[in-house]
């Protein structure tokens, strides 16, 4: 009996230990959910030409993200949806400060269901429910609350707004009509929407330039290919895939 | 009361096979333990269903298979008490009585509360929660709740078996008294011969699952007479006089001279017929205190030995001698005997 | 108090009306199935008892999506339903009370079930025998015996769903004011690089609310019936 259990206790060990651990040489990317398409194209194209080097991708809110790397997470490059997170992160000198720099840019829309009767901002607060990523987090969000007070209809909106995690969960309630509409970028919405389209673009008077800059961590400006894979991202190549994507490069 | 009983009911290993009818209103189940007793009485108040057959109460049918009838046990007016209390904890001891008072139809509420407090002498414990009775008192308790419910039939399944022997003769006296008193026919079940001839007038036999007959008490307590336990006189005794070192114990219209240390009130006494020695007659001198002059009723044949029913007065005796003596003293109906009884052999119940 | 926002105290009080009125409602459901699986016998018995425990053993974001097939728009129960009466259940904070409720369930079944098999059997006989129908003797003899097992299935509900956060999050969504409840704010608050202080005051309160339940649970044993 006691040779059963002991057999048994070692398979559970063993199993625990299968679960697979990083290799050196792996570049760790952690990046704004919208950037989820573009950045996994680029890392295949880049680890293509560059043999035995694997990318570990993470996708997310870009705050959460920060909070990560902060936390201890492993990264070696860190896209941001807008400047405060980058910032945020510089202030903690976790980043390479001479290697950051803008990397593309996008604009905020409205989706919903094809009939549904909304054309402005203003229209908005008709709605039920409305998701936007968590402002305490999530870029898209902040953009979109920024709009909100400048319009002056953020109280209006009040009890209406669904908070998701990041941007394409706003547009997976949209899409799944859960919700009458999301804030999502255009991008977004051109790429992964299916049965919502875009109702209208928020005026840019209204919030930000949505930026995302790109920078190197600490750690990472030690790993020779995660350095050559940032200068990568600001070749001509690179910037095709974007503007494939619809992100605006200038 | 006239009860009919025809029913099957398979529980498990077990099959009960019952097909009677009995009338009466002091009627005992008697049968040793595991026979079926229980599980057929429970099919009589409609906690058990049969699995076929019909059962008829006073002519109204209870259950018919047949016609797919099963009137439910609160519809049945059959009242149960078992051998423990089962008192509800979360009711007074008022509430507890009560319960079955309350969903009594008015018509049907027959029996008076405060008479019926009386009678099982528990009115000092109305208000006390029933976690503070005594086991008697629960029993008394239990018996009033059921009492009250004003059952048409009242079902006992071995209420006495839980108690000690002192507890046992005090109960018996409420149960009698109560039931007397207001007219409720009951079946007594118990595997104890003792309590069937104290409270049954008429006894139904269960072994096995199934009913082997119907007899008086006093007939199987003669049985008896044929194995090693003998018959056993069971007498109701009056109020003791203290005559010297023995009481004087008023029985019918003679008095037995017992020696104890004097009961307060009516008792039971157990006197063994081999006890009980007859003179053809009169003896000059004997150490028995008790010494009768008595006539013989009958006489009964019991293999070796013979039972002999003595008229004593306006009471009833049993000798027991054997076929040789009984010859040799020429016994038989209408002869004059005399009997003696020694002071110390009698035995006192509860 | 704590640089709470409006947000964060309405996450409060919406924890403490969801956990509440999920109990409530659960309580005469979890009293029938209890009933059912203690006195009666009949087909399926089996079958219950594994559905109605289900939701121990299942990840709360299994079912909070099972829930969300289930009622959403194109629901089985929402499409041919809900929709019709104009009932909308998803996103609202009545999907969070069912979601709280759905996984609490079976604690309540389970309590209510440990305290009604205690009843003396012979006591639910001596009331049938005594004239009360199945319905009377259940409200006179087996609730007020009942009443621990109720009590401590409610506390345990009421206790889990205050806590309730993978199915809520996925039928009831993260709503500000409407379905955002102490979990989900806390979440919030902690995929925030600025939350921490936040996040931490949220988990005092939490502690706080629980550590009330509790001692009330041990102040209201004390003075139920004891069953002899």
């Amino acid at each position: 009996m006691k040779n059963i259990i002991v057999k048994f206790l070692l398979c559970v060990f063993c199993f625990a230990l299968l679960v697979a651990t990083a290799v050196a040489g792996d570049i760790n990317v952690s990046a704004a959910a919208s950037l989820r398409e573009a950045v996994t194209e680029l890392s295949d194209s880049f680890s293509k030409n560059s043999p035995g080097v694997k990318f570990q991708n993470n996708f997310g809110g870009s705050g959460a993200l920060a909070k990560q790397i902060e936390s201890g997470a492993p990264a070696d490059l860190f896209f941001s949806a807008n400047l405060e997170w980058m910032d945020y992160l510089k202030g903690k000198k976790l980043l390479d400060e001479r290697n950051i720099s803008a990397f593309a840019f996008n604009t905020l829309v409205f989706v919903g269901k094809p009939d549904l009767k909304v054309k402005t901002i203003q229209d908005v607060t008709m709605l039920d429910k409305i998701a936007i990523g968590s402002p305490k987090s999530v870029p898209a969000g902040q953009y979109a609350m920024e709009a909100f007070n400048k319009a002056g209809i953020d109280k209006k909106l009040e009890n209406k707004l669904v908070m998701a995690r990041d941007v394409r969960g706003c547009l997976m309630y949209a899409d799944r009509g859960e919700v009458d509409g999301a804030f999502v970028y255009k991008t977004d919405a051109e790429q992964m929407a299916k049965n919502v389209k875009i109702l209208f673009t928020v005026p840019q008077e209204l919030y930000p330039r949505v930026t995302y800059p790109v920078g190197l961590t600490a750690e990472g400006s030690k790993k020779p290919e995660a350095v050559a894979f940032y200068k990568f991202l600001q070749s001509d190549e690179s910037k095709k895939v974007l503007v494939r994507y619809g992100f605006i490069v200038r | 009361m006239e009860l009919t009983v025809i029913a099957q009911k398979r529980l498990g290993a077990f099959s009960l096979d019952a097909d009677f009818t009995i009338q009466g209103d002091k009627i005992g189940v008697f049968g040793p333990s595991g026979g079926g007793k229980s599980t057929m009485v429970s099919l009589i108040a409609g906690l058990n269903k049969p699995d076929r057959g019909s059962i008829l109460l006073d002519g109204e049918p209870l259950f018919d298979s047949r016609k797919g009838l099963n009137v439910p046990p609160e519809h049945r007016r059959i009242g149960m008490v078992f051998q423990r209390p089962h008192l509800f904890p979360h009711l007074s001891t008022k509430g507890n009585l009560l319960y079955g008072y309350k969903r009594c139809t008015p018509e049907n509420r027959k029996i008076k509360f405060d008479s019926l407090v009386e009678i099982l002498q528990i009115s000092h414990l109305l208000d006390r929660g029933v976690r503070y009775l005594s086991g008697g008192e629960k029993q008394r308790v239990a018996i009033g709740r059921t009492v009250l419910s004003n059952p048409r039939l009242l079902l006992m399944d071995e209420p006495l078996s839980a108690l000690d022997d002192s507890l046992k003769f005090q109960i018996i006296p409420f149960l009698k008294n109560a039931c007397d008193i207001f007219k409720i026919p009951y079946l007594f079940i118990s595997h104890s011969l003792l309590e069937m001839r104290v409270m049954t007038s008429r006894v139904l036999m269960v072994a096995d699952g199934r009913v082997t007959g119907q007899a008086e008490p006093e007939d199987l307590a003669r049985d008896r007479m044929k194995d090693a336990t003998g018959y056993t006189n069971l007498l109701r005794l009056g109020e003791p006089r203290r005559v010297n070192d023995v009481y004087a114990y008023r029985w019918g219209d003679r008095e037995l001279f017992i020696a104890d240390n004097g009961a307060p009130s009516a008792t039971f006494f157990e006197l063994s017929s081999r006890d009980v020695i007859l003179f053809k007659r009169h003896p000059e001198a004997i150490s028995a205190r008790n010494l009768f002059k008595t006539t013989v009723i009958s006489t009964f044949d019991m293999g070796v030995r013979m039972g002999v029913e003595l008229r004593c007065g306006s009471e009833k005796l049993v000798a027991e001698v054997t076929k040789k003596a009984a010859n040799q003293m020429e016994i038989k109906e209408g002869t004059e005997v005399y009997a003696a009884i020694k002071a110390l052999s009698f035995k006192r119940l509860g | 108090m704590l640089g709470f926002t409006p947000a964060d105290y309405s996450a409060i009080l919406l924890s403490l009306r969801v956990a509440v009125v999920a109990t409530l409602l659960s309580l005469p459901f979890g009293f029938a199935v209890a009933y059912l699986m203690t006195y009666r016998r009949f087909r399926g018995r089996i079958a219950l008892d594994v559905l109605i425990n289900l939701p121990l053993t299942l990840p709360p974001v299994v079912i909070g999506y099972l829930l969300l097939l289930l009622l959403g728009q194109n629901g089985w129960i929402g499409k041919w339903m809900l929709q019709p009466l104009g009932i909308r259940l998803i996103f609202t904070w009545k999907a969070a009370v069912i979601a709280t409720a759905v996984v609490g369930f079976p604690l309540m079944v389970r309590s209510i079930r440990t305290g009604m098999e205690t009843i003396d059997e012979r006591l639910i006989q001596a009331s049938r025998t005594l004239g009360a129908g199945w319905l009377d003797t259940i409200i006179t003899v087996i609730v007020p015996l009942s009443v621990r097992g109720l009590i401590a299935g409610s506390i345990l509900m009421f206790a889990r769903g205050l806590g309730e956060f993978g199915a809520t999050i996925i039928v009831a969504g993260n709503i500000p004011g409407v379905t955002q409840t102490i979990p989900l704010a806390i979440y919030e608050y902690v995929s925030s690089p600025r939350g921490d202080a936040m996040a931490l005051s949220l988990c005092v309160v939490s502690i706080a609310i629980s550590t009330a339940v509790l001692l009330f649970h041990e102040w209201l044993s004390r003075r139920t019936v004891r069953v002899d």
